[in-house]
């Protein structure tokens, strides 16, 4: 079995790390003052960089390339600590954050002196009343240890650190969104360009990194480049030549959650199979798998064909999914497909933060579909058409044969791809809640068809076995591209 | 709406520690305008709920006019416009917490209290007349891992049953 790994969870339970003294037992702050010590500000954003290491708040963005986008000429620069954790199956950042602050702070003290940044805000989501009492406690002990505030350790950095509470709306963890929030109005996303990176808060240049993010700078540090990039696959694109490497680098902070025996976080290598995963957390709970969600609620649904597909952003991205925020979603054989995505889709209806039409009124229509469908009022029509596919001469065309009109799937997956089209990956809306919106709606309608079908033909909701209700692998759009292909073999 | 236009009648004003907590707050922003949602957290901590004259009183104390504090106000569902129970309850019924029967939590509760579930436009509908508890359905609380959950004000209460349940009902009427 896969062995957990754990860097950044390491001395979690151990009591009282949350303190200055017992942190610093445990190698606290000696990466931040080895990298004063021993290195250029330059120097760490390169040792960054060669990392590999990837955003794990969602996008999964190189933070190195990130870094280098922020212009040098212009100051002040801030670091928003993005610690908004509302995406529905992630629960990773709440740990750190109640257990280990100082890590955190020590993250940020090494991303603050990397980029000349000499004011952070961290964005805490506003339900964390626990998560911010020890935050502010750690950040006041830092200030009294002089490893925060006006020339740190003698060194001339100024570096002050903010926590700042959200109220609840889901949005705000969308770096623009978080960005508005945090000078003090509603939560709507911005247009980009210009990305923060350019001009953020204040209209001055920002950093946005995720905490679990800023965790991982400290033991790259600490430990080299060369010990980080060992853990997890990296690729090697050789569509390009010479080949570019693709690095998934590092540990991830799975969090796994529903039909499982030990829901939890693990801390494992990138790169172990969605059923590896499953197997560290104490097996299923039930019988059979019947789908599992890879990355918070906005990826696409994985079938119990697809479970092994490996969980790093590469492959993930490959098959048509996304490793997002790493909150897995285990869902046995009784569940029913409509029912959860009716469940996500009321989640998406009540945040979206009504700016685009596409999607303020596009997502409560999707909503309005599937409740239909799950009420029982399904609509089908009584004719048939040709159906169009793959004909016999291996050509797209009639195939010869009928199927039934169901009109409300028609509809639903029509309304969602106006939203944002998954399979174009092109959206109408100002921000990527669009595609978080039309992802899980077309997903789970194309991957689980059979179900839709049944419900709406039968007038009521119905749980259909896990093989019945699944489309077969040669009809699901995603199945085919699960592995890393031979030109993105391992490096 | 026009500042004259609100009808106060009982102005507000930050009681002496929440006002140093404020005083700290404001200098860590290049605008004041960005202290908006502290600012907010500590008057509704001290009021109850973000009443106009509360609104009135941020506006004065940001620099900022009326209608933008009520803008952000109706924007976050944490900030309450209409006086809430003294225990209010946060049920979570995302997918997660779903798959574990939160369900039949919220059902318990709501029998058990003998009450309906709060909207976000009328908190009145979802509150006990003796103003004790006010009872809404949340998205995940990130605690997916010990679900379902419930936050009970600042505290989290996990991995529930019925059982469970009426515990803290008798800790919380004691
Ligand atoms: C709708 C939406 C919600 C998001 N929520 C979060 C969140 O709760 N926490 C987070 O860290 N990133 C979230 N993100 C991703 C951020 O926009 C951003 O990519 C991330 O904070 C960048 O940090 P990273 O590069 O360290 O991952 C969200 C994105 C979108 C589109
Ligand atoms: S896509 Fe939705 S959430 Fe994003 S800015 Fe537009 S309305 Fe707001
Ligand atoms: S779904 Fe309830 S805590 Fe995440």
């Amino acid at each position: 079995m896969v062995q957990e790994r754990r860097i950044l969870y390491e001395h979690l339970d151990v009591p009282d790390i949350n303190t200055f003294d017992v942190f610093r037992q445990y190698d606290g702050y000696t990466r931040f003052e080895k990298a004063i010590a021993e290195y250029q500000p330059d120097d760490i954003a390169k040792m960054v960089m060669d990392s590999g290491l990837k955003g794990r708040g969602g996008a999964g963005f190189s933070t190195g390339l990130k870094w280098s986008f922020v212009p040098k000429d212009i100051k002040p620069c801030y670091l928003c600590c993005n610690a908004d954790e509302s995406e529905p199956g992630t629960f990773s950042n709440r740990y750190v954050l109640e257990k280990n602050p100082h890590l955190l702070i020590e993250g940020i003290l090494i991303c603050c002196y990397a980029m000349g940044i000499e004011t952070t805000y961290i964005y805490i989501r506003g339900e964390f009343t626990l998560g911010k009492k020890m935050l502010d406690a750690a950040i006041k002990e830092a200030y009294e240890k002089g490893y925060l505030g006006k020339d740190i350790r003698g060194t001339g950095l100024n570096i002050d650190i903010y926590s700042h509470p959200g109220a609840g709306a889901y949005i705000c963890g969308e770096e623009t969104g978080l960005i508005e929030s945090l000078e003090g109005k509603r939560g709507q996303p911005r247009n980009k360009p210009p990305f923060p990176a350019v001009e953020g808060v204040f209209g001055k240049p920002t950093v946005v990194q995720n905490v679990e993010t800023l965790c991982n700078l400290p033991f790259i540090v600490g430990n080299g480049v060369e010990w980080y990039t060992q853990m997890g696959p990296t690729y090697a694109d050789t569509r390009a030549n010479p080949p570019t490497p693709d690095p998934n680098t590092g540990t991830k902070l799975y969090c796994i959650s529903g039909d499982v025996n030990e829901p939890g976080v693990y801390e494992l290598d990138l790169g172990l199979t969605c059923s590896e995963l499953i197997e560290v957390a104490g097996g299923l709970r039930g019988e059979e798998v019947k789908a599992v969600i890879p990355g918070g609620s906005s990826a696409p649904i994985l079938t119990h064909y697809e479970l092994d597909t490996r969980l790093d952003f590469t492959s993930l991205t490959l098959a048509k999914s996304m490793l997002g925020s790493g909150g897995i979603i285990v869902m046995n054989e009784t569940r029913n497909i409509v029912d959860c995505l009716l469940n996500i889709m009321k989640f998406y209806a009540h945040e979206s933060c009504g700016q685009c039409t596409p999607c303020r009124w596009g997502t409560p229509w999707v909503r309005d579909i599937v409740q239909r469908i799950a009420d029982g009022n399904g609509r089908k029509d009584t004719m048939t058409r040709p159906k169009f596919g793959v004909a016999e001469n291996g050509r797209w065309g009639d195939t010869g044969e009928t199927e039934e009109i169901y009109e409300d799937l028609d509809l639903l997956e029509s309304v969602a791809n106006n939203i944002a089209n998954v399979d174009t990956m092109t959206w109408n809306t100002i921000c990527v809640f669009g595609i978080a919106v039309s992802w899980p709606a077309v997903s789970y309608m194309r991957k689980f068809r059979p179900e839709f079908e049944a419900t709406i033909r039968e007038g009521k909701l119905v749980t259909l076995p896990v093989a019945e209700a699944t489309v077969p692998p040669e009809e699901n759009y995603a199945y085919q591209q699960r592995f890393v292909p031979k030109e993105f073999a391992d490096l | 709406m026009s500042d004259e236009l609100i009808q106060i009648e009982t102005p507000f004003a930050f009681n002496e520690e929440n006002q140093r907590e404020f005083d700290e707050l404001i200098g860590r922003y290049p605008v004041k305008e960005a202290a908006m949602l502290p600012t907010l957290h500590i008057a509704q901590r001290q009021a109850g709920y973000i009443s106009p004259a509360v609104m009135k009183y941020v506006a004065e104390q940001l620099e900022v006019t009326v209608m933008k504090v009520k803008d952000v106000v109706t924007f976050y569902p944490m900030f309450f416009e209409e006086p809430v129970g003294e225990y209010v309850i946060r049920v979570c019924h995302t997918l997660p917490c779903a798959l574990r029967d939160c369900k039949g939590v919220l059902e318990h509760l709501k029998s058990k209290l003998d009450m309906d579930i709060a909207s976000e436009t009328n908190l009145a509908k979802g509150t006990t007349a003796d103003g004790k508890f006010t009872l809404m359905k949340v998205e995940c609380l990130a605690s997916c891992d010990v679900a379902p959950v419930i936050m009970v004000n600042d505290d989290l209460y996990k991995n529930l049953t019925p059982e469970k349940v009426d515990e803290l009902l008798a800790k919380l009427a004691s």
